[in-house]
């Protein structure tokens, strides 16, 4: 959630007189970082060329013709599938949700944590909601379908008791909210402890005032937690809005499969198994990607003119 | 009992008072609340572990149990003599301890290197950095370069493109930004290069947040599986949270595919997540502070 925050570089203008001689370890130091990035990070970019070609691998993106003479069939042929607009509205649709009830779950989980007066739950119950955050969706995968899949224990105990088989992976109608439930089972735990952190910071005088002039619990929560950890709340939210095109694709990847595909493919599991998993069209899948990259920098650059005319920490 | 000293401050700790000793209804409406909150956390690994101690025959006949009716170790025996596990275990151990140290390496280097001093295009190369945070190339642009590389269905594709971590590299150049400059200066007066302040002087200063970083590689080394899945082939190259995926998710969500893995049983599936959270669950406990540290630390400097 919190990726972006550290980026304010403290950057003084025009090092150009700086003696490189005198600097010449740091420089050394810095080299291998310039590789890499250009390497793993520039030359995909240049590879979004492939977009608009007619790509083949052995003809080399240089090599390759132009896709559709002008070089943009790839995104004529993705925006005229019917599929691909009802993959972007269920990225949205998933995107948005998750972000919003993740959220509220983190800031809710905080503050009951926050209430807890004996330290020894407080950790206790810090341990146990933080661990799965640590887990692969793999894993997760596996604990799910334990419960809710086909040989899962659900679907066991109806069968036993003589009811109609429910595998809820399958059904177009739970899988969503399955979505939502696991990743708040996964990571709601461990988004709470930023706000604790933040939460531990209020000074306690505070908190005796309202008590003197005979606040009750609610109404301390109300006028003085929440205010304090406003500021966090409202850039983390505005930090993950610049994800909300990637809605998650772990998660998604390892939970889904063709029965839910109708409402759970997103534009990176779509992407994967209409070409990686194919082994065709790479053309249109780096049209797919590259669309997700300009919209996502463009909902970046967004948000941090709008955190910043609200008065708000930038992000940029 | 309640001692002396409380009830003289009664009078300023009214009930329900932040510092208020009692327990009132509303605590035990909150702890209810976290308490179940905690038995759905803990839930579904009891479940697994349950069902990978108990006889097929009994999760047939009874799939919910609060207490194991018969305990049976002969799941955890077949994980412990598959050959495709213990593959997936050595990758995955190769992965956490070369990977780990390659990428603390890489990150620590250049997180350094741009905390100090004004060399020459400092700015740019910071700039290049930040920018790849917002904008990428996308998945298909990276495959193709990953086989121009000749990296594709190697060992080294699991660690080679891993060197630095943006996000971790800059809380580290953070971290180097707020230790004392003035170190800096007076081994420079005793004829020490760049490198020797270095290794010398801040390294030994950051052995803490070395820690914390280094244990975020190691659990995403321990849990990786993306790249792997992407790009390895071999079976022999598959770590273990692939092997897991292979056997666990696609037997269980691909329909097609169901009749063919039916033979793998629900109880040897859970005894191999169960394999795989084990070391996580021996060690997060302690180690739970230093996650902590850096997520805090990442978002409070600004």
């Amino acid at each position: 959630m919190n990726r972006k925050l550290i980026i304010k570089s403290n950057s003084s203008l025009n090092d150009f007189g700086a003696n490189a001689k005198r600097s010449k370890y740091l420089i050394l130091m810095i080299i291998p970082a310039i590789i890499f990035y250009v390497v793993f990070c520039y030359l995909p970019m240049y590879g979004i060329l492939i977009a608009f070609k007619d790509f083949y691998p052995k003809k080399g993106i240089l090599g390759s013709a132009w896709a559709g003479g002008n070089g943009l069939a790839n995104f004529e042929k993705i925006f005229k599938d019917a599929y691909f607009w009802k993959v972007l509205r269920n990225t949205v649709v998933i995107g948005v949700s998750k972000l919003l009830i993740s959220f509220v779950a983190a800031i809710l989980i905080a503050l009951l944590i926050n209430e807890i007066r004996l330290t020894f739950f407080k950790k206790t119950f810090q341990t146990i909601v933080t661990f799965p955050h640590f887990l692969s969706w793999v894993i997760v995968a596996g604990l799910v379908f334990n419960i809710f899949g086909i040989s899962g224990i659900i679907n066991k105990a109806l069968q036993l008791s003589g009811k109609e088989p429910m595998t809820v992976i399958y059904d177009e109608g739970f899988f969503i909210p399955l979505l939502f439930g696991t990743d708040v089972w996964k990571e709601a735990g461990w988004s709470s402890i930023i706000y604790l952190a933040t939460m531990a910071g209020i000074s306690p005088e505070l908190y005796e005032a309202a008590d003197i002039d005979g606040a009750t619990r609610l109404q301390k929560i109300w006028n003085i937690t929440l205010p304090a950890i406003k500021p966090t709340a409202i850039l983390l939210l505005i930090l993950s809005v610049g994800g909300i095109l990637s809605a998650g694709f772990d998660q998604i990847f390892n939970l889904y499969n063709p029965g839910v595909y109708e409402v759970a493919d997103i534009l990176d599991t779509y992407i994967y198994r209409y070409t990686i998993g194919t082994g065709q069209r790479p053309g249109e899948g780096a049209a797919i990607g590259l669309f997700k990259s300009v919209v996502s920098f463009i909902l970046v650059i967004l948000v941090d003119r709008i955190a910043k005319w609200s008065g708000e920490r930038g992000i940029i | 009992m309640r001692k002396f000293a409380d009830i003289q401050y009664l009078p300023l700790r009214p009930k329900g008072s932040t510092f208020d000793k009692r327990i009132t209804t509303m605590d035990w409406v909150i702890f209810a609340f976290l308490f179940i909150y905690g038995l759905i956390i803990i839930y579904p690994f009891y479940n697994a572990l349950l069902v990978s101690i108990s006889p097929d025959s009994v999760y047939n006949e009874t799939p919910f149990l609060i207490i194991p009716k018969e305990v049976t170790w002969s799941n955890y025996h077949t994980v412990f003599t598959s050959d495709k596990l213990w593959s997936g275990l050595k990758v995955t151990l190769v992965l956490l301890f070369v990977g780990t140290a390659y990428q603390l390496f890489f990150t620590v280097i250049t997180g350094y290197a741009l905390s100090r001093g004004k060399w020459l295009g400092k700015n740019l190369v910071m700039n290049m950095i930040l920018i790849t945070m917002f904008f990428g190339g996308g998945l298909i642009p990276y495959m193709n370069l990953i086989s121009k590389l000749g990296l594709y269905d190697t060992f080294l594709v699991m660690i080679i493109p891993g060197a630095i971590d943006t996000y971790n590299m800059l809380l580290m150049r953070n971290y180097f930004a707020t230790l004392p400059p003035d170190l800096e200066e007076s081994a420079k007066i005793d004829g020490a290069n760049d490198l020797q302040i270095f290794v010398k002087v801040y390294l030994p200063m950051s052995l803490p947040m070395l820690a914390t970083i280094g244990l975020f590689f190691a659990v995403g080394n321990w849990n990786s599986w993306y790249n792997a899945m992407l790009f390895i082939k071999n079976p022999e190259y598959k770590p273990l949270q692939l092997v897991l995926q292979e056997m666990i998710v696609e037997g269980s969500s691909n329909v097609e595919r169901v009749s063919q893995t039916q033979t793998i049983s629900e109880g040897f599936k859970m005894a191999s997540v169960f394999f795989t959270i084990v070391p996580m669950m021996c060690f997060y406990p302690f180690l739970q502070k230093f996650f902590v540290k850096g997520l805090v630390v990442g978002a409070i400097k600004g």
